[in-house]
This record gives C-alpha cells, structure tokens and sequence, in this order.
C-alpha cells in the first residue's frame, strides 16, 4: 500500500513538473511576443483599458505589502508568536513583488521607458510616487532578507553545503557569526522594517489611491478605496503565509500547528475587516444609485460578474474559509487551516478583478456604444488568449520562484536559532 | 515600558505620521494651489462651440478627422454619439460630436507619470508621443472618454499607400511603422484640435469639414474672438444662445461649449 502511495505521488509529481514547465514555456513565449509586436494581441478595450493584468499586478503587489508588514509584525512590533514564519513572509514579499513588477511592465505600451517615469517624475501623479516608492520599498524588502538570513548563508558557507558558490554570493563576503554581528542585524532588521512600513503603506494604499482619484469612474473615487487595498493586502498577505506554511513549513509539528492557527485567525481578522470595507463601498454607490456607480454594482452582483463575485468571493474567499477557521472540527487540522489561506488568496484574486474591470465596464457616455464600430470600441471585456497565458505564465514563474526558496534559502525556523537567541535586542 | 532608544516610541511614531502628513500634502498641494480661473487670464485660449441645433449627424468631422491624423482603426479622437429622444410619432435623433474637451483642468494631466500629456500655453492639451509609457492612466481618468490607446490596427508589414503617408500630428510626420514597437503604436492618442493646423492658421478638420457649418472653432479668452471657419463672433454666440458643458459639475472646466 504504502509503496503504491509512493508511486502514486511520483507520478503526481511528474506530472505536474511536466504541465509546470509547459505553463512557464508558453507564458514566456507570449511575454516574448508582447514585447515583439507590441500591444495588439491585448483583450481590453478602449473603454476597459486596465484588465487582468493590472488586476494580478494589485493583486500580487497587495500579497507582497502584507506579508511585509505581517513580518513587521514580527521584527520591528516584537510579535513572537510568529517569529518562526518571519523569514517566509520576507521572502514571499519580494517573490510577489517581482511577479507583480513582471505584469505592470508588461502592460505598458512601452515598457522600454519605464525608467522615464522617475526622469520626468510628475509631482502631481500618485502613479509617479508609487513608482518612486515601488523602488525603495523592493531595496528594503532585499535588505531585510539579506539581514535575516545572513548568518544561516554564512554558516552554509563554513559548512560547506552546497550550491557553496550560491551561498557564498549570498552573503556577499561576511564571515561574522560572533553574538555582535547579530545584535547589529537584528538593530537594522528594525530599522528597515520602520522604514519599510510606511514605504509598504504608501506602495499599495498609492495603488488604491491611483483608483480612488481616477474621477471618471464613480466605484473607484472616494477614501475607502486606499484603505480597502491596505486591509485587503493585510488579508492576502496572511493567508498566502498560511497555506504556504501550512504546506512546506518545516517544524515540529504542535509549534507548525500552532502558527499555522496564529496566522489563520490572524487573516480571517483581516478578511472580515475586508469584507465590512467592500460592504461599505457597494452599499454607497447602489443606495444612491447614480447611475454610472449602481450600473457597476448590478454588472458585480447580477451581471457577468456574478460568478466570480458570489462563488469565488463570497463563497470560497470568504464563507468557507471563516468556517474552516471558526469549527473545532477543522481548525485543529493542517491540512484544512492551510485550504483556508489557499481559499481566501483565491478569493482575493477574484476581489481584485471585480474591483478592476466592471467599473469600467459601462461607458462614460451610455450612447457612445455604437458611434464607433470597431473591436476596441465594443462593449464588455474578456481577456485574450494571450492574456491568459502570460498570466498563467506569472503564476507558474511563481511557483518555480517557490520551489526556488523552499530549496536553497534557509526559511525554516531551525536554520535561524542561532541569531534567535544572539539577537534579541529587547531581552 | 518603552526604553528612550527603543525605535518604536511614542515621539518616533508621530514624527513619522507627521512625515506622512506632509508627504500627503506635499501631492495634493499643486492640485489645490491651482486657481480655478487662471485659464481666462490666458492670452490664448482654443475651444469649440459645437451648434447642436445644427448637426445633421452625418459624421463628416469624425471621417475628416481620421483623415486628416491618420489614425488606424480602434483609435477615434472624434465621435458623433447618437440617440433618439422620445417614442413614435413624438421623436426626433440627437447628435454630439465628441472631440477632445481639452479642459482648462484636466484630469488626465496630472495623473500622469511623466508629464507626456500636458496641458500648452493656448490651452490645447497634448501628448509627449516619446515620452508617454503607455500605462492608460489618463485614459482610466478622463471623465469624458476621449483617449485612445493605439493598439497597433493595420501597422501592415508592408504598408499600404494610404498607411504608408506621413500623419502630420504634432508636426512629427510619423509614419506607421512595424519596425520594433515604434510610437505611436502602444502610446496613449487624443485629438489635439489639429494644432498643426492652427499653426498655419487654418481650423481643425472636423470644424473646417462640417456641412452644416455646426462646429466654429477659435480663441474663446479673446474679447473680440472670431470663429477662424465661419466668422461668427464667439462671445456673441455664447452670450445669445443657451449652451452646456458636458459633466460641468466635474470642475475640469471644458473648453468645448455645445449650443442647445
């Protein structure tokens, strides 16, 4: 039994390395092309001129800003209960932050002069500024990870574990184990996470504010909106570290457990603070149903959108999840507190593409359908094959950047006991 | 108990929402500073008054526009929006021709990132081709929906004579070009009132083009301004026929006038 078991899962696994590589191979392939022939082969419209890639670009850059400031919790407010899922949410931080940086870059109709946004930066852009801060919070975010995790590089280094040239490129030369070297990181670790706080804040709460002073469209326009990308990435930055640990966490099981719980309960927080947000938002805009505002609502809660807002939203991101979290039944149980992160980051998912697409959906002028006929100008959006690909792609990029650092990057708690006990500054 | 070194007191926590706050104001404060009217103490002001009265809906400005910019199919800087008011035998259609409102406060120039579109001296808001990143915030931002993003529709390997002509927007005689992902394929594109045009002191096409004679075209900040098509004195029209402004209640002050 236990052999077929084993076979059984081999075989799972090649699979599914097999169906990895050809996602990655085709999402490359169609980035490639992107880059080649420029925006033709994009699904959005003249009218819906954001779509599933700037919707997985917040949705990546909110798990990157929350599982930061979840590991500030950690390093600068002093949180021990999560101490042992520190270095995996800093390294989750960056993972996100690359693949969500993949995306925007590829949206741009030219991508080539990204660089021109810093040389002639628009004092009154929040795009500028969230730019500007995108750069300095990814310097901060590498920083940290190098502080964390130097000391575990350096005793790879001594002893002698292998990729050695990999190791000694990461600890970039130090050699220092002694008990002051560590009491120095742990110092910095605070210092960047301070800083790193407000540059997260400002990185994707800049994003909902990118929305939220966008005049045109009614269900983006107002002050909930930076909140709600705040708390939002708070909620999916948790649940990615649950399921993540959940999963791959390496440690003894009771302490795995009870992290695991910290975390979860952690989230379905966030994500009830989440849910009250999104309430606020749409409650607003249907009540007083001015027209441009309620027609989006209708388009999410009974039009095309009812799918992804009731199934994937409500009842996977959230009804299910608060049930796997809240019933003794389940709660005590890896296996399903992890299901419960995977569901809300899914859930997240699905929030951000509600949160994207339909309020751009109906046209700025109802009877401007039809004065143009041409693809670009039709009513309605459904991302292009290539679209999806490259999306696919960012996902599958994403698993390998994983794969990646569970292998070679010391995230588990054991490899990090020793600047644990050296560096704690606050004893 | 909070020790004087430790990073996190409570004078260390407000000096830094104090940052924030300034940061905060730092942005919002040009936006605020920017005097409603300073538009009206332009010397030049270039704007429209589009004759409702007089639009026949035959979508001449919107064809003489796309022939005059060149621009491909999926990019239209001038629409005519239709719609039929009332029921039978009660009923009439109702045409807007939809330029550009090139507003004296646009919202798309100061969200973008790079300054690409900015707003000129005579009021004509315009587009940096080489500069814009093609990001489509402006697009995302304009209230009115004039911005297109140019897809790249009919950059044909080898050109077609018709593709193969020199648009003469901006004065930049660029032609449609395969080579690479060349501006202004992938850059945001919007009317421009035809400031090629008004450079040589003709009117923007779709004014020149119109049958009916429904759009005049001029510097509406000058006292004695003339329509440069039709000769009709602006002001004199402004202040004898009832007119609108689209979305007026936005604050982006419109320099687009539609008589009613």
């Amino acid at each position: 039994m236990g052999t077929n078991n084993n076979e059984g899962n081999a075989l799972i696994r090649v699979i599914g390395y097999i169906v990895l590589i050809i996602v990655t191979a085709v999402g490359l392939w169609e980035m490639g092309a992107k880059f080649l022939n420029g925006p033709i082969d994009e699904g959005t419209t003249q009218l819906v001129t954001w779509g599933i890639w700037v919707s997985g670009y917040i949705f990546f850059l909110g798990l990157s800003a929350g599982s930061f400031l979840i590991s500030t919790l950690i390093y600068v407010f002093g949180v021990r209960q999560l101490e042992e899922a520190g270095p995996a949410a800093l390294v989750q931080a960056l993972g996100c932050l690359l693949l969500g940086g993949a995306l925007i870059v590829l949206d741009a109709g030219h991508p080539e002069r990204m660089y021109m946004v810093l040389l002639y930066f628009n004092p009154t852009s929040v795009m500028a500024y969230m730019g500007l801060f995108y750069n300095v919070y990814i310097a901060i975010v590498v920083a940290e990870i190098y502080l964390v995790m130097r000391p575990a590089f350096v005793r790879n280094v001594q002893s002698g574990k292998r990729p050695t040239w990999l190791y000694r490129l990461l600890s970039l030369g130090s050699t220092r184990l002694d008990k002051e070297s560590l009491v120095r990181d742990r110092k910095w670790m605070m210092v960047l996470g301070i800083l790193g706080i407000p540059a997260a804040v400002i990185v994707h709460g800049g994003v909902g504010t990118i929305f939220a002073v966008a005049k045109a469209r009614l269900n983006w326009l107002g002050g909930l909106f930076p909140l709600l990308f705040i708390v939002s990435a708070l909620t999916s930055g948790g649940a990615l570290l649950t399921f993540l640990t959940a999963a791959f966490g390496k440690m003894p099981r009771e302490r795995k457990l009870k992290l695991v719980n910290f975390l979860a309960q952690l989230t379905i927080g966030f994500l009830l603070l989440d849910a009250l947000i999104t309430f606020a938002d749409m409650f607003t805009t249907s009540y007083t149903a001015i027209p441009s505002g309620a027609s989006t609502d209708k388009l999410v809660l009974f039009g095309p959108y009812k799918w992804i807002f009731w199934i994937v939203e409500v009842a996977l991101g959230l009804v299910i999840p608060l049930f796997l979290v809240a019933s003794p039944r389940t709660n005590k149980a890896l296996g399903w507190l992890g299901l419960a992160g995977l569901l809300v980051v899914i859930g997240m998912l699905g929030a951000r593409l509600t949160l994207v697409i339909p309020p751009q959906v109906t046209p700025l002028f109802e009877i401007s359908i039809g004065a143009y006929n041409h693809i670009r100008y039709a009513y309605g959006y459904f991302p292009s094959t290539s679209d999806l690909l490259v999306m696919l792609g960012v996902f599958a990029i994403g698993i390998w950047m994983m794969l990646g650092a569970r292998k070679y990057l010391p995230l588990d708690f054991e490899a990090h006991e020793g600047a644990q006990q050296g560096g704690d500054v606050t004893s | 108990m909070s020790k004087p070194e430790d990073p996190m007191d409570r004078r260390h926590f407000l000096r830094l929402g104090g940052l924030a706050g300034a940061g905060a104001l730092a942005v919002t404060a040009p936006v605020l500073a920017a005097e409603p009217n300073s538009a009206d103490k332009q010397a030049i002001r270039y704007g429209m008054i589009i004759d409702l009265k007089r639009c026949v809906g035959c979508k001449a400005c919107a064809a003489a526009c796309k022939a005059e910019n060149h621009t491909p199919p999926g990019v239209a800087y001038n629409i005519v929006m239709e719609e039929e008011v009332g029921t039978y035998p009660d009923v009439r259609r109702r045409f807007i021709s939809r330029p550009c409102m090139h507003c004296a406060t646009p919202s798309c120039t100061i969200v973008c990132p790079t300054k690409a579109t900015h707003i000129r001296d005579d009021g004509i808001v315009a587009i940096d081709y080489n500069r814009c990143i093609g990001c489509r915030y402006c697009i995302s931002a304009c209230p009115y929906g004039v911005r297109a993003f140019d897809y790249g529709h009919n950059y044909h390997e080898t050109a077609t004579p018709y593709e193969s002509q020199p648009s003469p927007e901006y004065g930049q005689n660029k032609k449609r070009n395969l080579k690479g992902n060349e501006s202004p394929r992938g850059n945001v594109r919007k009317c421009h009132f035809c400031i090629h045009r008004v450079k040589k002191g003709l009117s923007p096409a779709c004014a020149s083009t119109c049958i009916a004679n429904a759009i005049h075209f001029g510097n509406l900040n000058d006292p004695e301004g003339l329509c440069t098509v039709h000769g009709e004195k602006l002001r004199f029209l402004l202040a004898t026929r009832d007119h609108l402004r689209l979305k007026e209640d936005l604050g982006n002050n419109p320099s687009v006038y539609y008589l009613t």
